[in-house]
Formats: C-alpha cells, structure tokens, sequence
C-alpha cells in the first residue's frame, strides 16, 4: 500500500485517538446518573457505528466482486469483515462493562445490545466461513454472497428485535440515555471519537487489505515462477 | 479452423496450486471425428476433459465448444452437448427408466417414452428399466450413464474413460454407440489410460506428456511425432 | 423444471427422518421446558414448537435439499440447458413442500404435548407457518448450496442459517404464540409483515444470487 498514504491515514488516527481520548476523560463533565462509567459510551457508540458500516462495506465489496470478477474486491470484503468483527466484539465487550456497574449485570437483552449479538455471530459465520474453506474464487462468490445476504438481513432483524422488545420490555431499563445528550460538549465528543474510531477503521482496513493484496500477488508470481520452470525444464 | 468447430481447444493452462498440470494444450475437433488422449493416471486427462466441458475454468487460454466458451456456454449450444465423467449423474434412488426420463426432459427429447425403450434396450437394460440405479452394478451404471449421454443425440460427445467397467460385450456395445455417432456427425473426445484396438473406430490419437498434447501415430507406436499440433484429425 | 420436484418426492426417505427429527426434538422441549400439566401455555408451545422446526430443519435441509451430491448430478444440471434460476425454484418448491409437511405434524404434536385445543385458533396459526417454511426454505436453499460444497460444510449450515433466520424466528414465534392464545389479528399481523419482509429478502436475494453459488470453480 502506498506508504504516504499509510502515514497520513495513520497520523490522522492518531491525531483524532488523542483528540477522543483526552475529550473522554477530561474534557466533557461526568453525566448525571451513571457517574464515571457513563464515559465508556464514547468509545461503546462509535465501535458500534463502525461496525454495522464495516458490515455494509463487506456487502458493496461482496457485490461489486460478483459483478466485477476482480479478487481486489474479494479482498477488500474478506479484510473489511475481519476488522469489522474485531470492533463487533468491542461492542459487545464494552456494552458488558458497561452494563455491570449500572444495572449489576453482565448482559440485557434490549434491541441495540440484541442486534449486535446478531451482526456478531453473522460476521462470526462469515468468518468461519472463509477459514474453513480453501482459498479458491468459487469460495471468495461464496462468501460474497453470504455477505450480500446478511448485510440484507440486518435491517429486518433491527426491526424484529425491536419489535420483540417493545412487546416484552427488558426487564431493565434500556440505556436510552445514549440519545439524552444535554450538554453540548456530550455531541462534540461523540462526534470527535466517531471520527477517530472511523479513521482507525479505515487505516487497520487499508494495512490488512493490502496484506491480503500482496499475498494474493505472490501467489500469482509463484505459479508464473513455476510455470516458467516446468516450461524451462521441458525442451 | 473455423469457429464453428464443435470441440476445440486453445492453449489451455491449468495449475492446481503450484503444480501446473496443462501446460498449452490445443486442440480441434471437427464433426465426425473422434480424438482418444490417453496418458498416466494424473496426467491432466480428465482435467483437460473438464475444461473442455466448461465444468472447470482455465488458468488460462479458451476452451470452446461449438465457437463458445464452455464455462458459458447459451442453452441451445449446451443442448447439443453430451458428457460422460467419472462420476455418473444418475440419481441413485431412481430407477433406469426415471432418470432417462428426467433427462429426457431436461435436454427436450421429444418422443420420450419410445426413446427411453429404445435405448434401455440397446445398452442391455432392458430388464432392469425399472429397479432403482442404487442396486446396479458399476458396469450397469456405466451402461445407462451411456443411455443417458447420447439420448439427446449431442453432436459433441465428451468421455471420461467411457469403457471402464464395462465386460467385453459391454465394450462391444459402447464401441457400436460411439461409431454410430460418429457416424452421425457427432465431434468426439475420448480418454483412456491406453491406446484402444477397437474395431471400427478410427481416432486420432494423442497423448498427454507433462502437460502438453502430443499426437501419436495410429498404432498406438512410442514415437512421439512432436510437440504441440494444432491439426485436424485425419480420418 | 417441476421433474426436479418428483426428484426430491423420491428422496422420501429423507422427508421421513426430517419429520421424525421435528417430533423428537419437541419431545426433547417438552422435557426441557417442563409445561405444567393441565395448563395451556402458548407461549411456551410457540417457542418449542419454532425450536424443533429450525433445529430439524437445519440438521435435515441440507441432505434433503442436495440429494445430487452423491453421483455429481449437480454437474449434470449445470451442463444441462437447464436454466439456472428454473433450477432454484424448484428446489425452494421441494424444501417448502418438506418443510410444510414436517411443520404440519410438529403442530399436531405440539398441540397434543403442550394440552392445547384442536380449534380454530390453529387456523390462525396457518399464514405464520406458511411464511416461516417458505422463508426457511429460501434461506436453506441458498445456504445448502454453499455449504454442500465446502469443507465441513454440515458445521456451517447451522453457523450461518440460525443468525440469519433470527427475525423470522422472532416474529414467528411471537406471531404463533398470540394465534394460539387467541390474541386479536392485529396483534399477529405487526410479526406477519416482518415474515413477509423476510421472505421477500430471501427469496428475491436466493433467486439472484443462486447462479452464483452453483457454478463450478
């Protein structure tokens, strides 16, 4: 991958983390109710943005792949899942940390926690999917298709699970406080980290997409090597 | 070499992983003539056979029937396509008849019913029409798997080592199918593991070595008459 | 190309153990969930009900579904003039047919385990289970054929097909349970449209997409 931009990508990130981090935990006031722990929801909210958009993006590169036929397509779907995946479980992690102190337990099950269990275990079959399976461009449209049919599905289970919810509402009260941002200051840190975590999603995407691409270019450098040898051996 | 040659092959590369096993293969098959490849086991002939029924794609090169890509082949073209493999595409838990039924209706024989007595019993299946193919013996199911190629009557026949199995009536038989087609126009590429003294037929013959085609003289003779030749079979 | 369906009609042994599967499954609820004698839970019959059809269904669609795996027909039927969207609807047309069937007698069970009654209640019961085996019959369809032909494959049909059937689960279940107790169509209707939404995904998403799996490499 091109270094200069690999540097700017990686400067930037590092940049906004600071930015993020320092607005975290100095600069905006402690939220009434939840005390210190409510702080975790700026790095909790933007994991989950990035990770249902990384989703959508395993999707579009799933598409354009069937249409097109170029593994460059393959390959930035196959790296978009991988990170995708490890923000996923942030979420999740994050959103248990989280819930313990406020509501003494590891895990509730309302709608937005719910859904991305869901995204979680998708991207897990995805996953399983591409490791259990060899490398051939018959498994890529596989796994291009598994991930236009899941990114299809997500809304209908968004809308499914708060269905189920609002007919059974979790026995503990949902972390609605997400939306009661009162203080200006809330929005601008939310806002700073969704940049932040977006830029590092970007950069850990662009360096494992292009391991993925010089893998693949070696690979096709070792059958014309081979190729040339089995011809050179030959009369 | 016109493009409406019913079989034909153009530099045909093929690696499975780093091992190349075709090489820059061509071949031409016009109607009515019949091409035998023979070659070691793991030589590349049923690989080849595969490419050039468009189940498998090329590394590189074309692989054309009747003018068209194998791989993506219209519907008329793939009408006219027969093919017997390793594997004999008959639905175990139906009998004789069934399957020729289905298959009738898949490659629209008109006239099914008398077609399907006919070739039952010319392939000597007459008395077991109607037991299930789970029960027969493998010479049985390379009988109907026969049947069920050239009930369509293709006019390009591709064969996978069409005798195997077969006792010497049984051979006899196939010999007499396959000169009928022949002799009907059909453009025929066999595979053996040997040259075959059958009477009758007249194949050009060639043989697989390191992953290129190399035409053998009629008597089945160890002289290698050359590296890759593009050329019509001679009659 | 309906001579594919009289195809899987032959493959009746499969349907046999399909069903049975279903059956035993809900056996197996019955012990887990323990309902109260005498007390009609509908609720919980949904439920158990919805967990054998997807479990039987997950464990079964894939043998029932790729029958031609054995002798490389699917090679056959790839040459063959067949048109390949042809070839999905019939087979979606096989997998619900089985799945409808084994739907039909797991409520037959489901009534007689659970207490409940054989009256019009179940009637109501008819559009949700319709919907569920045509949107499971899709999504297997699809999945099966992925899974059919990649290593360990019969792991990963169930990795991938019960996350993606989460919503129809859900509104399944959900839309079961209020026909059986009888609750107004209003209530069932909301969980209705996110199983015809379902449906029309998966059916839509496997009919286009259908060509791309079944290709070979």
């Amino acid at each position: 991958m091109n270094k200069i931009a690999n540097l700017w990508l990686g400067g930037l990130t590092g940049v906004l983390m600071t930015a993020a981090i320092y607005m975290t935990f100095v600069y905006v006031p402690t939220e009434a109710d939840q005390g210190i722990v409510q702080r975790i929801f700026y790095f909790h909210v933007p994991c989950a943005w990035v990770a249902f958009g990384a989703f959508g993006l395993v999707a579009i590169a799933g598409i354009f792949y069937l249409w097109l036929g170029q593994p460059v397509w393959d390959d930035l779907g196959y790296a978009a899942a991988e990170i995708g995946m490890v923000f996923c479980t942030l979420v999740l992690v994050t959103g248990s940390i989280w819930a313990k102190p406020i509501w003494s337990t590891w895990w509730t099950w309302d709608s937005r926690l719910t859904t991305t269990l869901i995204l979680w275990l998708l991207y897990g079959g995805y996953l399983m999917l591409r490791a259990m399976a060899d490398d051939t461009p018959q498994v890529a449209r596989f796994a291009a298709v598994i991930g236009i049919v899941a990114a299809a599905d997500v809304p209908v289970v968004i809308v499914s699970v708060r269905l189920w919810r609002t007919i059974h509402p979790a026995v503990l009260v949902t972390r609605q406080g997400g939306h009661g941002l009162e203080d200006p200051r809330m929005v601008a840190t939310l806002l700073v980290a969704l940049a932040a975590f977006t830029a590092l999603f970007l950069w850990l995407l662009m360096l494992r997409f292009a391991t993925l691409r010089m893998r693949a270019r070696l690979g096709a450098i070792a059958r014309g090597l081979n190729l040339a040898q089995a011809a050179a051996g030959d009369l | 070499m016109t493009d409406a040659a019913p079989i034909a092959a153009r530099g045909l590369f093929k690696s499975f992983g780093a091992a190349p096993v075709l090489r820059g293969v061509d071949l031409t098959v016009a109607a009515g003539f019949a091409a035998l490849i023979i070659g070691r086991n793991g030589a590349g002939k049923s690989t080849l056979l595969r490419i050039l029924a468009g189940l498998w794609s090329p590394d590189d090169g074309a692989a054309l029937l009747f003018g068209e890509p194998s791989a993506a082949l219209p519907p008329a073209a793939r009408r006219r396509v027969g093919l017997v493999t390793h594997q004999s595409f008959l639905y175990p838990n139906l009998t004789a008849r069934e399957n020729l039924e289905f298959f009738c209706a898949l490659y629209g024989v008109a006239g099914a019913p008398e077609q399907i007595a006919r070739w039952l019993e010319r392939v000597g299946l007459a008395v077991a029409a109607d037991d299930r193919v789970r029960g027969f013996s493998r010479g049985m199911e390379q009988r109907l798997t026969l049947a069920r190629a050239l009930i369509h009557r293709p006019a390009a026949l591709l064969m996978d080592e069409p005798f195997a199995a077969l006792d010497a009536e049984g051979v006899a038989m196939a010999a007499a199918l396959i000169g009928e087609a022949l002799a009907g126009g059909c453009a025929i590429v066999l595979t053996a593991h040997q040259p075959l003294a059958i009477a009758k037929l007249e194949f050009a013959l060639y043989e697989i070595v390191r992953g290129r085609l190399v035409a053998r003289p009629a008597d089945g003779g160890a002289e290698p008459r050359g590296a890759i030749d593009p050329r019509q079979p001679a009659a | 190309m309906r001579k594919d369906l009289r195809l899987e009609l032959r493959g009746g042994e499969s349907l046999v153990a399909l069903v049975a599967l279903s059956l035993l499954i809900l056996v197996v609820m019955v012990f887990a969930l323990d309902p109260a004698g005498g007390v009609r839970d509908a609720a919980t019959a949904a439920g158990a009900l919805w967990v054998a059809l997807i479990l039987a269904g997950v464990i079964g669609s894939s043998r029932v579904l790729l029958a031609e795996r054995d002798n490389g027909c699917i090679r056959a039927l790839i040459a063959s003039p067949l048109d390949r969207g042809a070839l999905y609807w019939a087979k979606l047309t096989a997998a619900f047919i089985f799945m409808a069937i084994a739907e039909a007698a797991a409520i037959v069970l489901m009534v007689l385990f659970f207490n409940l009654d054989f009256d019009w209640r179940l009637m109501r019961m008819a559009p949700v289970i319709a919907l569920g085996a045509l949107g499971f019959a899709a999504l297997a369809t699809l999945l099966a054929a992925i899974t059919g032909r990649v290593r360990a494959g019969d792991m990963l049909l169930p990795l991938l097909a019960i996350p993606l059937f989460v919503p129809a689960l859900i509104a399944g279940v959900k839309a079961s349970g209020a026909a059986l107790a009888g609750a107004p169509f209003a209530a069932i209707a909301q969980w209705l449209k996110i199983l015809v939404a379902f449906d029309v995904l998966f059916v839509s998403a496997g009919s286009l997409l259908f060509e791309y799996v079944i290709g070979e490499e």
